[in-house]
């Protein structure tokens, strides 16, 4: 329940349904009954951290502990926040009203760079000391996972404990540990000491970087016992980890409002510019009738008439035609439908278009990437023309009119002839609605062709690439914009800012956390955000933090530099990463997981597909 | 097939629920309660309800109303809101469910309940009370009010059908304002007004307690 101070603010704030909680299925405990309380913090706004499915299988997993009382914690809106300021009332959490100082964890799930402000703003609205190094005593344990755990560098000082991998088993062990150091009145040094030697458990306060006169790492050290190098976790065997049966249903509408299923986690692609690819390695799929009975019950128990089929890419999942029969079986008489988003062009088949195609027949949505045939081979996204242009004859000649194409500038060995041919292939696929025989009648095509900024990750082939400079970014935009002549194409493009600001942050190392403070101390964040961000503040703020942040963003790194997030191990052999970038430069493309196995490393983990057979 | 009315209330966190929402929490709230009811049959099928006078962002109501067909003529209609209530927030509690009586667009008028407060404290409950009554003395209270033809200068007074002070020291009032599809004032109108006769800022506590048609019957 929200305290009652803020009643009074509600109607002075927009959407203020996301402040109150009270939705059906939320988790009440008494405080008084459980030994460890947990604030779950997303740092973006209730919509966008409501749609997060990583929170909900977290929330009712700790739940299930009679225990552990989870509870959750939004950044306010700017109104909201100017609010809450003016009236002193601390960050709560929805389900106590409680402040996020009266718990022993908080815990955030980084999931873009962009919302490391949040982080910092969330901890100071709540009156938790900001630094790690600034706070004492066995509470307030502020912990972090997520995929930017895979370089945490840049927030390191805010946080005490990351979590690589996934977070199922060891967010409870960490909780447990934490659960007995207190029994047995430990220091927070002891217990972050012992948590640092559970598998997954990254303590960034028990390493020491030095570095070298150019500004690259010298040595990454642990202090104290930690281990060397710190191994991500990975669930093996999806049908019996854990996956909740019921979610919070939100009673405002947030942007993903439907029930998700994970169908399988990892994917077998490889495409080089993809993190996620990478991360989330080896594939491991559920089965249909897991699948089919966790949708069912998770309809059934929120009131959900909607499903999507979670993945990094939907139509690759082994059994995905079957598995579509046997959700419909039940999902067509319940008035259910189904959704099945991140299809590859090269999985779009009539047996999948008839079974979604009982839903609603919105646009279809492709990511081919890049405009040439030579650089989706260089990235390996391994789709070509002939099948977009087939996929989209199907699309049309079953009654789509709509298309959305997306494409990323700015990847490595990008020409101006490869820019200008993503607004060719645009025109392509408009050819293709009239020459389809079946088209609809008396109908135009709309195709929007959608144009990103590449950000080079940490743990793919491209970790150690340059970012094009923005002046580039921006020339390559308006090269499209001048390659396109006809009014049946929209293009939009985003903003090569913001992509700057998440290339510094996506491979920044530990100097970076003193830029975060100062921006945070200057009012900035919701970053991710148009209505917030400016660069120009960013720039004034590494200017005067003595930070350059082209140093992180435009340049190009050699293969033994030792980078930020040598230390982490994602189960990825750098080797490999290094063949794989080898290989992007000579236009080649790699097998997936399933054709050949390319020995990344991820074998390793004794399941998944790597042991599939081919 | 039936024609039923469910009468539920709204209060706590679901006040801030929008007549949009509240839509969707319902329809929400159908699917889990299988109850079987008619949907309609175009290509996007979906549970058909409707509500016979909405409820703005921030009030409570002990009396909102929402009408759906059920298919089966046998269906026990005294068993619906328990089924509904296991499926739905705690903000919302339907009470009653009967084969509707009235059309929705019967409806004439409805009664709230209000305690006003000066949130900046300048002004005593009992001050504001006096200065209520000496605000609804006024010859007439002149407003904008948004119409579907544009902004149009309406004058209140001659819209207050009923007012009752019930509790002078907390400022909480019984109001009654025409309410439905051809006339509908919005008890914030008046407490605006109100706000800018004493310069000041309010916060208004209103629940709604009363939907009636023609000659003050409960809409039913």
């Amino acid at each position: 329940m929200y305290p009652k101070e803020i009643e009074k603010l509600l109607l002075k704030v927009q959407k203020p349904g996301r402040y109150v909680g009270g939705e059906l299925g939320e988790v009440i405990k008494d405080k008084r009954d459980v030994d460890v309380r947990f604030a779950f913090c997303f740092p973006d706004t209730y919509e966008i951290g409501m749609s997060h499915l990583g929170i909900k299988i977290l929330y009712s997993l700790f739940n299930e502990k009679p225990y552990i009382w989870c509870e959750r914690v939004f950044a306010p809106w700017i109104d909201m926040e100017a609010q809450m300021r003016e009236h002193d009332i601390p960050l709560y959490a929805l389900e106590s009203g409680d402040p996020i100082s009266d718990f022993d964890f908080i815990g955030f799930t980084l999931q873009y760079e962009l919302s490391y402000t949040n982080v910092v703003n969330m901890l100071d609205l709540g009156g938790i000391p900001l630094l790690s190094k600034d706070r004492h005593g066995l509470e307030h344990i502020v912990v972090a996972g997520g995929p930017c755990a895979c370089d945490p560098e840049p927030i390191a000082d805010f946080i005490d404990i990351f979590f690589l991998g996934d977070g199922e088993e060891v967010d409870l062990e960490v909780i447990e540990l934490y659960r007995e150091c207190k029994r047995e009145g430990r220091s927070r040094a002891e217990f972050l000491r012992l948590a640092a030697n559970i598998k997954g458990v990254y303590v960034p306060s028990l390493y020491d970087i030095s570095y070298n006169e150019d500004g690259t790492i010298n040595a990454i050290t642990p202090l104290d016992g930690a281990p060397e190098v710190i191994e991500k976790r990975v669930m093996m065997d999806m049908d019996e980890s854990f996956y909740p049966d019921n979610f919070v249903v939100p009673n405002i509408e947030i942007v993903h409002d439907r029930a998700v299923e994970e169908i399988f986690r990892g994917c077998i692609r490889g495409c080089r510019f993809c993190q996620a690819g990478f991360l989330y390695r080896p594939v491991r799929e559920k089965s249909v009738e897991c699948i089919s009975r966790q949708c069912h019950a998770l309809c059934r128990n929120t009131g959900y008439d909607e499903v999507s089929l979670s993945s990094l890419s939907s139509s690759d999942y082994s059994q995905v035609v079957p598995l579509l029969k046997e959700l419909n079986s039940w999902a067509k008489p319940e008035n259910v439908s189904l959704s099945l988003p991140s299809l590859r062009v090269d999985g779009f088949t009539d047996d999948i278009l008839d079974e979604i195609k009982t839903v609603r027949k919105s646009g279809l949505t492709f990511a081919p990437e890049a405009g040439s045939q030579r650089l989706r081979d260089a990235i390996n996204k391994n789709v070509r023309e002939d099948e977009l242009i087939n996929t989209c004859r199907v699309a049309f000649e079953g009654g789509y009119t709509t298309v959305k194409l997306y494409f990323m500038i700015g990847l490595p060995t990008e020409t101006m002839d490869d820019v200008a041919d993503i607004a060719n292939l645009g025109r392509k696929v408009v050819d293709t609605f009239y020459s389809a025989e079946n088209r609809p009648k008396g109908k135009s095509p709309r195709v929007t062709v959608s144009a990103s900024s590449f950000v080079p990750k940490p743990f793919t082939p491209f970790q150690w690439e340059p970012q094009d400079s923005m002046d580039t970014l921006r020339e390559k935009q308006r090269h499209i914009k001048e390659s396109i002549t006809t009014k049946k194409i929209t293009f939009n493009y985003h903003d090569s800012d913001t992509s700057f600001l998440e290339a510094v942050f996506a491979r920044g190392d530990r100097r970076l956390g003193k830029a975060v403070l100062e921006a945070h101390k200057r009012g900035m964040r919701f970053d991710g955000w148009s209505d917030c961000f400016s660069l120009q503040n960013w720039l004034e703020v590494f200017e005067d933090c003595g930070i350059d942040p082209t140093f992180y963003a435009n340049r190009r790194r050699s293969f033994d530099e030792i980078l930020p997030w040598d230390h982490l191990d994602y189960g990825i052999k750098k080797s490999f990463l290094k063949r794989e970038c080898e290989r992007a430069y000579n236009s080649e493309t790699s097998p997936n997981c399933r054709e050949k196995c390319l020995g990344c490393g991820a074998a390793k983990y004794g399941g998944g597909v790597c042991f599939e057979k081919r | 097939m039936k024609n039923v009315r469910v009468f539920f209330e709204k209060h706590g966190s679901c006040k801030y629920i929008s007549h949009l929402d509240t839509n969707r929490v319902m329809l929400r709230a159908i699917g889990k309660s299988r109850l079987n009811i008619w949907y309609t049959e175009g290509f996007n099928r979906h549970a058909y309800i409707t509500f016979a006078l909405p409820l703005s962002l921030g009030f409570a109501s002990t009396c909102e109303s929402m009408d759906f067909r059920i298919l089966d003529d046998d269906e026990d209609l005294s068993s619906v809101p328990e089924r509904l209530n296991a499926c739905l927030p705690e903000g919302i509690r339907v009470y009653r469910c009967i084969e509707s009586v009235h059309k929705p667009a019967d409806i004439e008028s409805a009664e709230y309940d209000i305690t006003l407060e000066d949130t900046s404290d300048n002004i005593s409950a009992k001050e504001l009370s006096d200065k209520l009554n000496a605000f609804l003395e006024l010859p007439e209270i002149l407003v904008d009010k948004k119409t579907k033809k544009g902004m149009k200068q309406v004058d209140l007074k001659q819209y207050i059908l009923d007012f009752r002070m019930k509790d002078p020291e907390k400022t909480s009032f019984t109001l009654t304002l025409p309410a439905g599809a051809t006339l509908n004032i919005n008890p914030n109108l008046l407490i605006n007004a109100f706000a800018e006769y004493v310069s000041a800022e309010l916060y208004a506590d209103i629940t709604r307690t009363g939907v009636y048609i023609k000659g003050g019957e409960d809409f039913a």
